[in-house]
């Protein structure tokens, strides 16, 4: 039976296929850790979209775990542990077919908004 | 905490470190960074429980979402979801059911340690065999690890408050041990203790132990007696233990088989009970068995003819495995007509779910994703219906077990257990993806922006059709096999009624009766007793006529014995005729109405002091006087290469021929002797048959109150009636066709609203072409023709296919049937005809209601 979700699952849910593309995308310009891919969403949408830490941290897992994207432990620069994710090949295959998706999406969407049924 | 755990902690503090440093470089306060960093973040722990999910559950948690969004779906289709349901709880709960049978009776191993090692020896692979065989075979086979011979026996417990009649075994001290199943108190026989003098000790059954000794635990020492003589109680078997498997079944109590001078006997009378040696396979001891016999055969002429050995599993279920693997069969066909229709109904909903897949699709659902959904939803659909499937598997359980006939062996053990559990597990599983597929296929793989266009209006490829006519004509084809078999089963059911028994059992009641615990009417005693009893019984009101014999026909044990015609040629040894052979008290015949056609029955007459007379049968007759003139000629019934002074007896009458042990066996030699002059044949009990002129039922009371007040020590026991008697004899014949009928209906209901169901669907989806038929002129019958023909043209072929597949399975279940061949002209005539009527039926339905549609609101609609 459905049961009532936390209110993190479904904005989860909402963001899902758009998020995993988000940041995809930012990793293409070089490893980040998760902060610096929150930021990057928020500064590269000119601060509309923010990827919410309840949603953000579950994908780069879930991402990690589908082997789109690779984890590491790395010194930051004030002598901190942090963990460091990157793109893998597989992850760039997946961006392009995401990318390619998302258009499609916008089309038809577009399609069907700029269109009244008869 | 794990590993990971601690990561995904440190992962996180880190991130609210770096944006805590990045506030306070924008000129926050350190408390008023963490703060807002903090509020920023939101709350930590859920992030990381909603993290830590991604770890293991994604597969899952998609599932759990799937099957969620299913059960919503069920939710707004109540109706569709019950017939679903129901339609694969019909389904899977028979596959259990029978399952459950063939669980329990073929594959749980017998009771004991390393069953499948165990052998049984036996003549023909079925009867008993000498006592000088055992002890020649035990001493020379080297392939065994032990072999041991048990011998029924039914003593008189008596002395307790409840003198009782027992079933039990005279077994060789080997064979308990030899099962590999202890004692639960106490120990078994030595091997000293099955030699003559010694043999009074015994091991009780857990049943016996607890109703007549109450489970005392102190029991082992306690003296008893049995036919008067004086035994100790040495042991008690564990609850559950049942020996032996395949004949006596009901034995409670084993004692000592102390052969002593019988060891050099030729009687038939032991059945032989081996374990085969570790590393010797069962074709070595065949081998090494026949090279034995052959040796045996060469010193003693004529003993050692068809003894075989059997695997003891083979002995005790190899006559009921053809039974159910019909039953399966025929399940298995109901679950995939079953499968068939909530595939067809899950195809009509697909159609009109068309739009909903497009949008999904737009929204980036990929075709795996579509796929997975629709699997999932009709998973989950299989497994409620596999849910409720098992709730009527075990209530069929419960009635088999209740109604299921007396002769199928383990049939108590019936239960559902974790197998069970598992196989529906399975065939739910399987089930779910059998009907889900098709559809699941066809609705993932629609052109989403074609079915946008189309505005959700149902769509109508012709593949979709024909997955739709071929699901029709399988589910048919299915049905017919089934329905045939169920024919085959009545016809053979019929043949079986219909057969004579050659006496009249109506209004008979009989009973054993058993002096063995009687001190008065002891071995020596009997005839006086069984003659005393009968005069008072005939003297009840009531009671029309009575007679006394050994054994009843189909009810009792079967004796045979070889006899010799006078005058003819002495066969060789060990090959003369059997005849079965009733003792009877003068009235056994005429109580039975077993018509004398020549000569006279057995009569008052005939005592020990008078000469020895013997009633043959009509076969018998026929057989070795066919020219009809049995009468007066003489038999022995002592081997006259043997014995100097042979008994002869003088062929008095010829009677019709009865029924012997088996209902439906052809008919053979036997003849009924005086029991007075045969006292010492008999052992310590005797049948007595009563022709009563009501109910017989209402007079065993008064007939056991009478025999009581001669002799209160004389146990009475299996008080039946002898419909019952018969009605048990053919009871597995009725169970197996009762069975199969119930399936095949299931099945014919089921494709029948499957037909229904898909000629439906086709005339609603015709509707704009009908109306536009119906417009241009068409008259309402040619509608009608036109939606019966296609629908009929479905069942037709669905009718020849079936036909074509019972041809080639009905001979599997040859050994059912009797009195019918597997390829009964008149089962394969009607059966397709009933379908095809019942096809007509549901064709005929939406045909007229396609044909009354208003052309004008049909063409509206579109």
């Amino acid at each position: 039976m459905p049961r009532k979700q936390p209110v993190y699952r479904n904005r989860v849910e909402l963001l899902q296929g758009t998020l995993d593309l988000l940041i995809l995308q930012t990793l293409q310009w070089g490893p980040r850790h998760g902060y610096g891919i929150s930021q990057a969403i928020r500064a590269g949408s000119g601060d509309v979209l923010r990827a919410d830490t309840g949603s953000l941290y579950p994908a780069l897992h879930r991402l990690e775990r589908a082997k789109w994207i690779a984890a590491e432990w790395k010194q930051s620069e004030n002598q901190q542990r942090v963990k460091v994710y990157r793109l893998t090949a597989a992850g760039k295959k997946q961006l392009l077919s995401e990318r390619s998706r998302w258009e499609q999406m916008v089309n038809a969407i577009g399609g069907i908004l700029r269109h009244e049924p008869s | 905490m794990s590993r990971r755990d601690r990561r995904l902690k440190e992962e996180i503090e880190s991130h609210l470190r770096m944006a805590i440093r990045d506030r306070m470089e924008r000129g926050e306060s350190a408390a008023e960074a963490e703060a807002n960093a903090r509020r920023e973040f939101g709350n930590q722990v859920l992030v990381e429980e909603v993290t830590r999910q991604m770890w293991s559950w994604i597969w899952l948690e998609q599932l759990w979402r799937d099957v969620c969004y299913g059960l919503r779906g069920m939710r707004r289709n109540p109706g569709f979801t019950a017939v679903a349901i129901l339609a694969l709880a019909l389904g899977i709960g028979a596959n259990s059911a029978i399952f459950t049978a063939v669980n329990a009776i073929l594959l749980r191993p017998l009771g004991y340690r390393d069953p499948e090692r165990l052998v049984t020896i036996l003549n023909h692979g079925t009867g008993p065999v000498a006592p000088a065989n055992f002890v020649d075979w035990k001493a020379q086979s080297r392939s065994f690890d032990n072999m041991g011979a048990a011998e029924a026996w039914t003593p008189d417990l008596t002395g307790s408050d409840r003198p009782e009649k027992l079933w039990a075994l005279r077994v060789s001290a080997d064979i308990l041990p030899l099962l590999g199943v202890p004692p639960a108190l106490g120990r078994f026989f030595t091997p000293g203790e099955d030699q003559p003098g010694s043999q009074f000790e015994v091991v009780l059954g857990y049943s016996l132990w607890q109703r007549q000794f109450g489970g005392d635990s102190h029991v082992l020492g306690r003296r008893i007696q049995l036919d008067n003589q004086t035994y100790t109680v040495i042991g008690v078997m564990p609850r559950g233990f049942r020996f032996a498997p395949f004949w006596a079944t009901r034995a409670e109590l084993w004692a000592p088989l102390a052969l002593g001078p019988r060891a050099s006997q030729r009687g038939n009378s032991l059945r032989l009970f081996a374990r085969l040696r570790p590393g010797i396979t069962l074709e070595q001891a065949r081998a090494e068995f026949s090279s034995i016999k052959a040796a045996l055969e060469r010193q003693y002429p004529g003993t050692n003819q068809d003894q075989r050995i059997v695997p003891l599993k083979e002995r005790v279920v190899g006559e009921i495995r053809p039974a159910l693997l019909t039953l399966l069969c025929a399940v298995g066909f109901v679950l995939l007509i079953a499968c068939a229709n909530v595939a067809h109904m899950l195809l009509a909903r697909s159609a009109t779910r068309s739009h909903e897949v497009a949008v999904r699709a737009a929204l980036g659902a990929g075709r795996g994703q579509l796929l997975r959904q629709f699997l999932a939803e009709s998973l989950t659909l299989a497994m409620l219906g596999g849910a409720v499937g098992l709730l009527l598997a075990y209530w069929g359980v419960r009635a088999m077990v209740r109604f299921g006939p007396p002769g199928i062996p383990r049939l108590e053990t019936l239960s559902l257990d974790w197998r069970v559990a598992g196989w529906t597990l399975a065939v739910s599983l399987v089930t779910g993806i059998l009907f889900g597929l098709a559809p699941a296929l066809r609705a993932s793989g629609l052109n989403s922006a074609e079915s946008l266009k189309k505005g959700g209006r149902a769509s109508s490829g012709t593949g979709r059709q024909r997955v739709r006519g071929l699901l029709v004509v399988s589910e048919f084809a299915l049905s017919l096999m089934l329905l045939i078999g169920a024919g085959l089963m009545l016809r053979s059911f019929v043949a079986l009624q219909a057969i004579d028994p050659g006496f009249r059992p109506d209004h008979l009641l009989t009973m054993i009766l058993s002096v063995g615990g009687s001190p008065d009417a002891g071995l020596e005693r009997a005839p006086e007793f069984y003659q005393g009893a009968l005069a008072r019984v005939r003297a009840i009101p009531g009671v029309t006529s009575a007679g006394m014999t050994n054994h009843l026909p189909i009810a009792g044990d079967f004796w045979g014995l070889p006899f010799w015609i006078e005058g003819r040629p002495l066969p060789h040894p060990g090959e003369a005729a059997d005849a079965g052979f009733r003792l009877a008290l003068p009235g056994y015949l005429e109580t039975m109405q077993i018509p004398i056609v020549r000569g006279r029955s057995i009569d008052a007459g005939d005592t020990a002091d008078s000469p020895g007379v013997v009633v043959i049968n009509q076969y018998m007759a026929q057989t070795y006087w066919p020219g009809g003139n049995a009468i007066g000629k003489r038999l022995t019934l002592d081997d006259p290469s043997s014995s100097r002074k042979p008994a002869w007896l003088t062929v008095v009458g010829i009677a019709k021929n009865d029924v012997r042990d088996d209902w439906a066996a052809p008919p053979a030699e036997e003849i009924f002797l005086p029991y007075l002059q045969h006292t010492d044949a008999m052992g310590h009990y005797i049948t007595l048959v009563v022709r009563t002129k009501g109910d017989p039922a209402f007079l065993a009371p008064v007939i056991e109150r009478s025999i009581w007040r001669i002799d209160r020590n004389v146990t009475i026991s299996e008080v039946q009636t002898m419909n019952s008697v018969i009605e048990g004899a053919n009871a597995e014949a009725r169970f197996n066709m009762a069975l199969l009928a119930v399936f095949a209906t299931v099945a014919t209901v089921l494709s029948a609203v499957g037909i229904f169901g898909v000629m439906s669907y086709a005339a609603t989806r015709r509707r704009r072409e009908i109306g536009i038929r119906l417009a241009l002129g068409a008259r309402p019958t040619e509608v009608l023709q036109l939606i019966t023909r296609e629908g009929m043209v479905l069942a037709l072929c669905g009718t020849a296919a079936g036909i074509a597949g019972a041809l080639a399975l009905t001979r599997l279940m040859a050994k059912l049937l009797y009195g019918v061949e597997p390829v009964d002209p008149l089962t394969f005539i009607a059966v397709p005809l009933l379908l095809t009527t019942v096809a007509l039926a549901a064709c005929l339905v939406p045909a007229f209601r396609a044909a009354r549609t208003s052309p004008v609101t049909a063409l509206r609609q579109e």
